[in-house]
């Protein structure tokens, strides 16, 4: 890896996502909850921000094929998020709200030797890679405790790691400062942007969302805006200010 | 979350049983889990429990903590209890409450005595002759999760129990027991999706294809 890595390139095309309304037996009537969005991202840093419901985890689950479009596509530097869902997740590492419900395995070294299985078979290798990854996110420390016992900010720490040990060329974040005091925030912000790998982040921290190069509006399941982050985040504010 | 300080994880030592072969340890705790069929009366499980005893102190297991462990499980096994008394009879609700404590206990000393990551290389070589039907991995990774989940479920268990003793229903079963099936239901779904999103699920050698997995 490197500085030189070049920024992941994601295209909507159309995308729409519906899902199923459960009052309505027998017929096949949906509502839909994000889209059409036609997007291409090539910045390195991206943030998104709405309101709750609007649409970002929805719009960020799309990106690696946790969610598949009912219409439209979305690629990742070329691969079909649907039909190379596996090469996609391989390129998008993906961090959720809430790392207790990422880290698997009991403690954190356990859980970055897990992301580690498929490149290393070999049990040694596997090990001084862990350790590698380990002492680049300065976790190392942490690693052989049970993940119970890490405070909440070592543990996003301890998820992201396990996340970015393979490398992958974007990461995305659905509100990763939430369970967050403002130390721990800080700290965050600043491994997120000492990152080489390209960065698409939904959050309610307005801060956050400003150190991105771009950013996005979402409103009921639409992109309503797009562009420098200052400006968003008055179109949000004004957003919010009529509702 | 009240479940700190495990019996279930790792605790490095030299011991005899440290060093067994992870095929015998799995065997073993199989055979214990098996005891409550074998079983006619209730004293070879009682007689079980104490070779599992003998055996955490021949590990050096620390011994509160598996009493800990033990005592959150225990509302658990007295429901349980309660109910196979009153649906079949003492003797047989004994059998079984003994037998899930010493499998309980068994899975606790092999995964105290083994690294996960040990556990898992055994179960994905165990695996291979059957890979033609699953992937090795997945099993190997369902273990896993399902040996991190144990304290989890314990702990969402007492926490649950505290804040329906703070609404002072603590007497009322549904009150304990409609929660936790919903946090582990949750948890199960988050944990299945942060899975899928680390590729963990996906096909090992792949031309493409979405995982089954997704929703
Ligand atoms: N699987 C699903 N089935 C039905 N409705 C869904 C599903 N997933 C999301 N929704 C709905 O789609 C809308 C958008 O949800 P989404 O989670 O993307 O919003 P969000 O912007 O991330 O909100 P928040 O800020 O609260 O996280 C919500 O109204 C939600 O209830
Ligand atoms: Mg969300």
């Amino acid at each position: 890896m490197g500085e030189d890595t070049p920024a992941a390139s994601v295209r909507l095309a159309g995308a729409t996502v519906e899902v199923p309304l459960d009052d309505s037996p027998g017929r096949d009537r949906t509502r839909t909850i994000l889209g059409p969005v036609d997007l291409s991202l090539d910045q390195r840093r991206i943030s998104v921000i709405g309101a709750n419901g609007s649409g970002k985890s929805t719009l960020l689950r799309l990106l690696n094929g946790l969610v598949a479009p009912t219409s439209g596509t979305v690629t990742v530097d070329g691969l079909d998020t649907v039909r190379q869902g596996a090469r996609v997740r391989r390129r998008v590492a993906f961090a959720f709200t809430d790392p207790l419900s990422q880290l698997v395995m009991p403690t954190g070294r356990e859980d970055v030797e897990l992301s580690l299985r498929r490149r290393h078979r070999s049990r040694g290798e596997r090990r001084r890679a862990a350790q590698e990854v380990l002492e680049r996110f300065g976790v190392d420390h942490l690693a052989d405790q049970s993940v119970y016992d890490l405070s909440g900010g070592e543990r996003q720490l301890m998820a992201l790691a396990v996340v970015l040990a393979t490398d992958p060329a974007l990461l995305v974040l659905d509100e990763p400062t939430t369970l967050l005091d403002r130390r721990n925030t800080r700290l965050l912000r600043e491994l997120l942007h000492s990152l080489p790998q390209s960065v698409v982040v939904a959050t309610h921290d307005l801060d956050l969302a400003l150190t991105a190069e771009r950013t996005l509006v979402v409103d009921a399941g639409r992109v309503v805006f797009d562009g420098a982050p200052v400006e968003a985040v008055a179109c949000y504010t004004a957003l919010v200010d009529e509702s | 979350m009240t479940a700190h300080g495990l019996f279930t994880a790792h605790v490095p030592g030299t011991s005899l049983l440290h060093r067994m072969a992870l095929w015998a340890k799995l065997a073993g705790v199989l055979l214990v889990g098996a005891t409550p069929w074998l079983a006619r009366s209730v004293w070879p499980l009682a007689f079980v429990s104490v070779g599992l005893a003998a055996l955490v102190a021949l590990a050096r297991l620390p011994v509160r903590l598996l009493a800990r462990s033990l005592r959150g499980l225990l509302p658990l096994l007295l429901v349980l209890l309660a109910f196979q008394w009153w649906s079949t009879g003492l003797a047989y609700a004994v059998r079984v409450v003994l037998g899930i404590a010493n499998a309980f206990v068994a899975a606790g000393i092999l995964t105290a005595t083994t690294p996960v990551t040990d556990l898992l290389d055994g179960a994905a070589r165990a695996a291979r002759p059957l890979r033609r039907l699953v992937d090795p991995e997945v099993v190997a990774l369902t273990l896993g999760v399902v040996v991190r989940s144990v304290p989890w479920v314990a702990g969402s268990f007492s926490d649950v129990r505290e804040s329906a003793r703070a609404r002072g229903l603590d007497r009322n079963p549904r009150a304990v027991v409609v929660p936790t099936v919903v946090h582990v239901v949750a948890f199960a779904r988050s944990t299945g999706e942060a899975l899928a999103a680390r590729g963990l699920v996906d096909p090992g050698d792949e031309g493409g294809g979405a995982t089954d997995a997704d929703r």
